[in-house]
């Protein structure tokens, strides 16, 4: 930005600052603002200042008073004491003019806080700054600091002051009280100003006395509400507390005059809310009296049935701050004054209007309900042993709150909502979930009479058709649903409920039930699922109700998700219905297309049930009947993608391949066709979790492989779907997703002990990994489900493994072996380290066969350029490798089918591997720790190397061999630049470590 | 009552009296109904305007005995893609490291404010899962897909 250049007369400055309060482009306000900045900081602003101040203008006094705020706070050190003394009389002279000359009160106040500026660079030289500043003002005059030796006392000085002068005085003291509040009272820098702030104490308290009964004169000038903004703001300061308590009585009289009330119920409310300690006892009980008046009556009324934007809530968040306050005493209480004030207070979430953009004191009002019950629970739970006769007086309240609630949380009339804003709607929707979670609070004090109470509500508004009081009964219940226990008290109350007409109702495709109530009462269903795991009966009828839904715009969604819920937990009873399900979704699938999470929410729902179906053979043919649907989707996809032709965007079956459902344009055939594909797979995948057994099985760790041979008809099943699996991957073989949904189908299997479609032969899952290539699209994905893939097999019959193991290391080593370099794919280089570790952690003498010897020596070289690298978590991954290969032991006793001689061959292996390693880790670890690894790396990496010196005789020469070469440890670049961390390195990371340095740590390492 | 309670039923406050917009934070209750404020469970809005518009992330908060002068732990449930969460659902995020950013004066609110920064901005310097971090660097469009179908599984309400 260009800059202006600086102003050569004061003519020309006063020009600017006129400017710059002006209506002006903001560029231009920047440049002026940048101009005048520069003259205030320089050795000149003083003196602008000094000529400015006394302007006939108020704008550009109210500048200069600005710009002297700016030179204390920045160049008052340069001031000699005796000019420091010499400046503040000045200002208190400037002040009192101002009060003279008619200047606006914002030059005065601005005054002030040069004035209070001053205090805090120079509070040695203005210890009683209050009454000095009262003692001036008196005067007329400023006068020296030392002149205050034979002044009046201050109640006598403040008693002589005009209304005027008093609040000018008022406004120092607030500005005062607050600036030095802000500031931290144990820095040593502030200790001094705190320990001032007390001493004029009892001076700003004779001042505010004086503003709570000012002097007769001018009586248009009102102080008060100056004397209540300064007890706010001095309030805060703990120093202040035990002098400003005699305010609190002049304070509490404010309250009568009208225009202080909005004040004082703030002060009141503000000190309540924040320093409830600073009341006594009789404060608390002169603001029990008062709001027992009747003109504490007359404002409740105009709360309840007032316009709270127009008037404000002040007194109601009033009487909330006092019950804040005294929430525990209230709660105890069993005294008449204190119960007619919880029923104000429970009053207050009955007010006229809606939530929340009518009645706004609901909210806050609710909040001091959540903490009262809070404080109930706490204290029910906690003094067991007392009487509580308090108890039933408290539950009669919480019987209005929660009535009142109900009412409040009611929709209005759908035209009504309609014409709120989207904030009005959020806040409508939080303030019932706020009720919801208050709900559940009171039912832990009051249980299953809570219950029945919405139940019998539930019920009235069902027989008055009152669509709104049902909504709200409904969603209360629901909101209970996670604390109701399996208790046949509370099945018969709910069977009220679930038994009644209302769900036939709900079931009318245009019934008179309105939307909301529709959601609310399909919400109501899902939630209560355990119930109807339990109440068998009601089942169907829900279920069927959900299916009716499924295809609506705004229920689909909720619908499929309830379905999948209640089908899952309750697939046992569903078994028979398993056939009708399906044809449901046959019947959808022929006239429109789900949305695609919906669909395979049902998928999942059908085949969750289809795995509960006892008989075998039926489960399997239900099965296939399912996933007949799905096997056509593939078959179009593949045809669609051979041939574009094909498409026809009239038929359903295409039009399941358009994500998004309503495109802007069509997409071409391949698109589509890709898509079809992978709606399908993710339909499978879902297939494959529901068919997941829920319960547990013992498993057989020493069983043979044999056992596990499947029924022909499980077999061929398998067979066809992985044939499925492959040829979509090969057809769309670019699609990262279809690899990604085949691993998700696999783990799912993969968790299974039972037998079943997704739970494929071993031999066949590592055949399909074996084919895969590096360049198959989310390669790591696959590994990393490799990894997986073992963890499995070592959870089933022990025989399996070696063979697959056998096929596998050679896989997984040859797709690192692809890589271009280690670290271009982290999560290639992360899982296939995991993969070889856990074989070897596992199955040592499989990873160790002579047949993978030169596999090996590529993979161990491999994981020490990892080890070295810069990727954290494949470093991670080869700092464990190392660690577990260090502490690697042969099988002591050999099993059955290896040959008895491979635990000495073993051995033997591993002896002379770690002879070949042991140096070149060590170099590795060296290289890390002097400077190559980031400081969070560095516990990961200490691992290996505590194994390294405890289980190797050779460490020691090792580690030293590393230490002492230069082309280790001097030349390790820092990566550990990083985070900052790592020891060794200098700016270049080439700073020499000195041989004294490296034996020291050598030493340190193996003691 | 201990620091950390008192502390605690502070946060709670506060949150009630004023939380970002989409989200929320509630303590969860024990056996007894009694709400154990040392674990919260909480909900993150994906951020407007970025692919992550529209899902609502539920994260566990577990506070330790000596918060606040340890930091909380979050963890997503169930673990979530995102290259700074760990397979375990760990968000590692400076601001709750004790060794990095963590001050007690942090607030539930700055905490939540910042997981959901970071679900729109990770940080590559401290991968925590491969997946989503080897994705995030390699093939931007393919994590955005992955992401979008994300947010349509855990749709906010």
């Amino acid at each position: 930005m260009e800059q202006l250049p600086l102003p050569t007369s004061l003519a020309e400055v006063e020009t600017l600052i006129r400017a710059l309060y002006q209506p002006n482009p903001p560029e231009t306000i920047s440049k002026i603002q940048e101009v005048l900045h520069r003259l205030q900081r320089s050795p000149e602003g003083w003196q602008l200042a000094q000529s400015l101040i006394t302007h006939r203008e108020d704008n550009i006094r109210f500048y200069a008073a600005l710009t002297l705020i700016i030179k204390l706070n920045r160049d008052s050190a340069d001031l000699s004491e005796d000019d420091a003394k010499r400046l503040l009389e000045s200002i208190i002279g400037w002040v009192i003019q101002s009060l003279s000359d008619g200047a606006g009160h914002f030059v005065t106040k601005k005054l002030c806080s040069a004035l209070v500026t001053y205090f805090m660079h120079f509070s040695h030289l203005w210890p009683a700054c209050v009454r000095h500043f009262i003692y001036c003002l008196d005067l007329g005059r400023g006068a020296s600091v030392e002149s205050l030796d034979d002044a009046l006392q201050t109640d006598l000085l403040v008693g002589k002051l005009d209304r005027q002068k008093l609040r000018a005085a008022i406004w120092f003291a607030t500005s005062f009280v607050e600036e030095v509040g802000k500031t931290d009272m144990t820095a040593p820098k502030f200790i001094q100003v705190h320990g001032r702030l007390v001493k004029n104490g009892p001076d700003v308290v004779c001042l505010l006395a004086r503003g709570f009964s000012p002097p007769p004169d001018n009586p248009g000038l009102k102080i008060q509400g100056e004397a209540l903004a300064c007890f706010q703001r001095a309030s805060p300061n703990p120093e202040l507390v035990a002098p400003l308590r005699h305010l609190v009585g002049p304070a509490i009289n404010c309250f009568a005059d009208a225009d202080l009330f909005q004040a004082t119920a703030e002060l009141f409310s503000d000190v309540l809310a924040n320093y409830s300690a600073f009341f006594t006892d009789e404060h608390y009980d002169a603001l029990a009296s008062l709001f027992e008046s009747p003109w504490a009556a007359e404002h409740y009324q105009r709360l309840l049935h007032g316009n709270h934007q127009e008037d404000g809530i002040s007194f109601g968040l009033l009487l909330l701050a006092y019950g804040d306050a005294k929430v525990q005493d209230l709660m105890r209480s069993t005294d008449s004054r204190s119960q007619r004030f919880l029923e104000s207070l429970s009053g207050l979430l009955a007010a006229d209007g809606y939530l929340v953009g009518e009645d706004t004191i609901f909210v806050p009002a609710l909040e001091f309900w959540s903490t009262f019950v809070e404080t109930m629970i706490d204290t029910t739970y906690s003094d067991e042993d007392a009487a509580q006769a308090w108890k039933p007086y408290a539950d009669q309240h919480l019987k209005a709150v929660v009535m009142n609630c109900w009412r409040k949380i009611q929709w209005p009339p759908a035209e009504v909502f309609a014409e709120w804003d989207s904030t009005e709607r959020v806040a409508f929707g939080d303030a019932r979930k706020d009720v919801s979670d208050m709900l559940e609070s009171v039912f832990t004090l009051e249980g299953f009479s809570l219950v029945s109470f919405f139940t019998g509500l539930f019920l009235q508004g069902l027989a008055a058709r009152s669509w709104p009081e049902l909504e709200a009964s409904a969603f209360c219940l629901s909101a209970l649903s996670d604390c109701i226990s399996d208790d046949a008290r509370y099945d018969a109350e709910l069977s009220k409920v679930f038994a009644s007409p209302f769900f036939d109702l709900l079931g009318q495709a245009h019934g008179p039930i309105p939307l909301r109530l529709r959601q609310t009462g399909l919400g109501l269903i899902e939630r209560y699922c355990e119930y109807f795991e339990r109440n068998a009966q009601y089942l169907p009828n829900a279920l069927n109700l959900l299916f009716g839904a499924l295809g609506d715009s705004v229920l689909g969604g909720p619908s499929a998700r309830s379905i999948s819920t209640l089908c899952s937990s309750c697939r046992s009873i569903l078994t028979g219905e398993a056939g009708a399900f399906i044809r449901h979704y046959q019947t959808i699938r022929s006239s429109q297309v789900l949305e695609s999470l919906a669909e395979e929410r049902i998928v999942l729902s059908i085949s969750s049930i289809i795995q509960a179906i006892k008989d075998e053979e039926q489960r399997l043919h239900t099965f296939e009947e399912l996933y007949s649907f799905l096997k056509k989707d593939f078959e179009l996809a593949v045809q669609l993608k051979a041939n574009p032709n094909l498409l026809n965007l009239r038929h359903p079956d295409f039009l399941r391949g358009l994500d998004p459902p309503n495109p802007q344009a069509i997409p071409p055939p391949d698109d589509i066709a890709l898509q079809v594909a992978l709606r399908s797979m993710r339909c499978l995948a879902s297939m494959a979790k529901g068919m997941q057994d829920v319960k547990e099985h013992p498993i057989d760790l020493e069983g043979d492989a044999q056992t596990q041979q499947a029924n022909s008809r499980l077999a061929a099943l398998q067979e066809n779907i992985m044939r499925v699996l492959v040829e979509v991957q090969g057809v769309f073989s670019t699609s990262g997703e279809v690899v990604e949904i085949i691993c998700n189908i696999f783990r799912a299997g993969f968790s299974e002990t039972e037998p079943g479609p997704f739970v494929f032969p071993p031999d066949a899952v590592t055949n399909y990994f074996v084919q895969q290539r590096f360049e198959t699209p989310r390669i790591g994905t696959l590994l990393s489900t490799a990894c997986s893939f073992i963890g499995s097999l070592y959870r089933g019959p022990k025989a399996f493994v070696p063979a697959q193991l056998a096929r596998l290391v050679p896989w997984v080593i040859s797709i690192l072996q692809a890589l271009p370099e280690p670290e271009a794919d982290t999560e290639i280089t992360l899982n296939g380290i995991s993969f070889v570790d856990k074989v070897m952690v596992k199955s040592p003498e499989v990873l160790f066969h002579p047949h993978h010897a030169s596999l090996l020596e590529f993979f161990f070289l491999f994981s020490l350029k990892v080890l070295e690298g810069k990727e954290p978590l494949p470093k991670g991954a080869a700092a464990e490798f190392w660690a577990n290969f260090l502490s690697l032991k042969p099988p002591p006793v050999p099993s059955a089918s290896t040959d008895p001689a491979a635990p000495a061959a073993l051995q033997q292996t591993l002896a002379a591997a770690t002879a070949h390693l042991g140096p070149l880790l060590a170099r590795s670890l060296v290289r890390n720790l002097a400077g190559g690894a980031a400081r969070s790396e560095l516990d990961r990496l200490c691992e290996p190397l505590k194994r390294l010196v405890t289980t190797q005789v050779d460490a020691q020469r090792w580690l030293q061999a590393a230490l002492m070469d230069d082309a280790v440890v001097g030349g390790a670049a820092g990566a550990a630049g990083a985070d900052g961390g790592g020891g060794g390195g200098g700016d270049d990371g080439r700073v020499r470590v000195g041989v004294e340095e490296r034996a020291a740590f050598l030493r340190r390492v193996i003691a | 009552m201990s620091l950390c309670q008192n502390r605690l039923q502070e946060e709670r406050k506060q949150w009630r009296k004023d939380h970002p917009f989409g989200f929320y934070a509630r303590p969860q209750k024990n056996a007894q109904g009694v709400l154990d404020l040392k674990i919260w469970e909480c909900g993150i809005p994906g951020k407007e305007k970025t692919i992550w518009e529209g899902g609502l992330f539920k994260l566990i908060v577990t506070f330790p005995d000596e918060y606040p002068t340890k930091p909380p732990k979050c963890k997503f449930v169930p673990p979530l893609f995102h290259p700074n969460v760990y397979p375990s659902g760990t968000v590692c995020l400076s601001i709750l490291n004790e060794e990095e950013a963590w001050k007690p004066a942090i607030t539930i609110k700055q905490i939540l404010l910042g997981v959901q920064d970071l679900l729109n901005d990770p940080n590559p310097e401290s991968p925590a899962q491969a997946e989503a971090y080897n994705m995030y660097k390699r093939d931007r469009a393919q994590y955005e897909r992955r992401i979008k179908q994300i947010v349509r599984e855990n749709a906010a309400p």
